[in-house]
């Protein structure tokens, strides 16, 4: 990163600090830290020429401040080009010939506040707090399956598959199908553009795309409760949404459910390996410590970093000032690494005291799952430790993400531990029963519906 | 010591019920927090104080 001349400015200084910042390089994540202090010292606030032009927040105050201030601030992805042209959370946007608004994450209110209002009754702690012996018993035959090799990959045999089928079965969605879901949700994001893969991938999310419709055509016409019968019956304040609209918001909630949680279990499990003695403290003290490591690894590794915004009038927040129409990337990640707020920020520390991060990002758009990623990834990893305490993550076999400007995540994560005994069937069958248990206990009801918790072998 | 919520700040993160589970209640709907009672009892003290620079929209406030 290097701070520009403010003279090269065409807009009388006002574009000031300039610097060169590209969140989509390797780069940014090799030097996240260096370049994050940097910001923070020199220009909590800059402005950069890459992807179009666009304000970057970084401190965690002008983070704050920014992300709080709705009424300037515009989410929308005006993708028919009806409203103001606004391109939404993506810097830079996707491609024109791939846009779609995604649900309600780029939409304004009143609409996202009807959206939210449709969803929550599924998704708060009391909705949540229900799924827990469902994510147990996922937890428990996903990691059957390899309890008695005394090797897993932690990605692809437990982290992604547990926040991927309570997910569909929170939609609505047969579980079994979790494998047609799971592959594309992930490499969407990981894929460059440029890759050889891509066009799999792309066939993958076609593939992914085309089931999503036939499940929500088909719940429209039997019901079947879960998220998607939610939204097929949605009174959007007397809007009834079409299919593209509503499959934006389907994709969002697959989008927000699988990857980011992956992300968080991965790097967490990943860190515990390399700290043999403080994950033996988290296993025995978890009862006082699972809650604040948990806000800790959401802090230090904040899967998803940051979110875009579009100004929707002239104003100054935090100091500078700012004209309609200008973009703005609210970084959470750099955010939480603000030393004025969180000290020593570059160190994990599992009993971190005001740990106020913004990985669920702030203001209205908070993550509306956030009960959901922090249930699922608490479950997983307690039962990592029960049932696997000595493992040793292999260095080599580790894959993170190439970049992390959309999600900091992991590929891979193969371990090897003691081996130990299964303790009931393996995933398959475990997702049939499941699916049975869904189905006669009508699980994805809203809260306001259904009180009672899961029972699952009774 | 009061504690208040301000029901305009809060989007529902949940982090204060973490802290000091008998001051927060949470909404069964959407998660949005409230108070149980504005009075704290003095052995619930340090984890308000705590729930207090917890909140990532600095929705919660302490009057002492």
């Amino acid at each position: 990163m290097t701070t520009e001349d403010a003279a090269v400015d065409d807009d009388g200084g006002r574009k000031h600090p300039q610097v060169h910042f590209d969140r989509h390089t390797p780069d940014y994540r090799d030097r996240f830290e260096d370049i994050t202090h940097e910001l923070h010292g020199q220009c909590p606030i800059a402005w950069t020429e890459t992807h179009g032009g666009h304000w970057v927040a970084s401190g965690n105050r002008e983070v704050f401040e920014l992300a709080r201030s709705a009424e300037f601030l515009s989410n929308d992805h005006d993708v028919k080009g009806e409203r103001r042209g606004y391109k939404g959370i993506s810097i830079p946007p996707p491609p024109r010939a791939s846009e779609a608004q995604g649900g309600f994450l780029e939409m304004d209110p009143p609409d996202q506040r009807y959206y939210r209002q449709t969803l929550n009754p599924y998704l708060s702690p009391a909705a949540i707090q229900r799924w827990i012996p469902f994510v147990d018993e996922v937890v428990r035959a996903s990691i059957d399956e390899k309890i008695e090799s005394g090797h897993i990959d932690f990605v692809d045999d437990l982290a992604n598959i547990v926040p991927a089928v309570l997910t569909l079965a929170m939609m609505g969605i047969p579980i079994e199908r979790w494998t047609i879901y799971n592959e594309p949700a992930h490499a969407s994001v990981y894929t460059p553009p440029n890759s050889p893969d891509r066009e799999r991938v792309l066939d993958l999310s076609r593939k992914m795309g085309m089931d999503l419709m036939g499940q929500l055509m088909e719940i429209r016409k039997v019901p079947r409760p879960g998220l998607v019968d939610a939204l097929v019956r949605a009174d959007l304040n007397g809007r009834t949404p079409d299919d593209g609209e509503l499959l934006g918001v389907l994709a969002l909630l697959i989008g927000g459910g699988f990857d980011t949680t992956t992300a968080l279990t991965a790097h967490a499990l990943e860190w515990l390996s390399q700290n043999p003695e403080d994950r033996d403290r988290l296993s025995r003290d978890r009862k006082t410590l699972l809650d604040s490591a948990t806000e800790e690894f959401l802090r230090f590794y904040t899967p998803a970093p940051g979110d875009g915004r579009t100004f929707s009038a002239d104003c100054e927040i935090a100091g500078t000032e700012f004209k309609e129409g200008e973009r703005l990337w609210l970084s959470w990640a750099m955010a939480n690494r603000d030393p004025s707020v969180f000290p020593d920020p570059d160190t994990i520390d599992m009993e971190r005291k005001g740990n106020r991060h913004s990985s669920f990002g702030l203001g209205i758009h908070r993550c509306i799952g956030s009960n959901v990623a922090r249930t699922v990834f608490k479950r997983m990893v307690t039962a990592v430790l029960d049932r696997m305490p000595d493992y040793r993550c292999d260095a080599e076999g580790a894959v993170h993400y190439e970049t992390i400007g959309v999600i900091q995540g992991m590929r891979h994560l193969p371990a090897t531990f003691t081996p130990g005994k299964r303790l009931g069937a393996g995933l398959d069958e475990t997702l049939a029963e499941l699916q049975k248990v869904c189905d006669e206990q009508r699980l994805a009801e809203p809260v306001t519906v259904r009180k009672s918790t899961a029972r699952i072998g009774t | 010591m009061k504690v208040r919520v301000d029901p305009e700040r809060c989007q529902g993160h949940t982090l204060c019920a973490m802290r000091a589970p008998d001051t927060f209640e949470l909404s069964e709907i959407d998660g949005h927090s409230s108070v149980v009672q504005e009075e704290v009892p003095a052995d619930q003290e340090s984890d308000v104080r705590e729930a207090v620079l917890s909140c990532p929209e600095r929705a919660i406030s302490v009057i002492s």
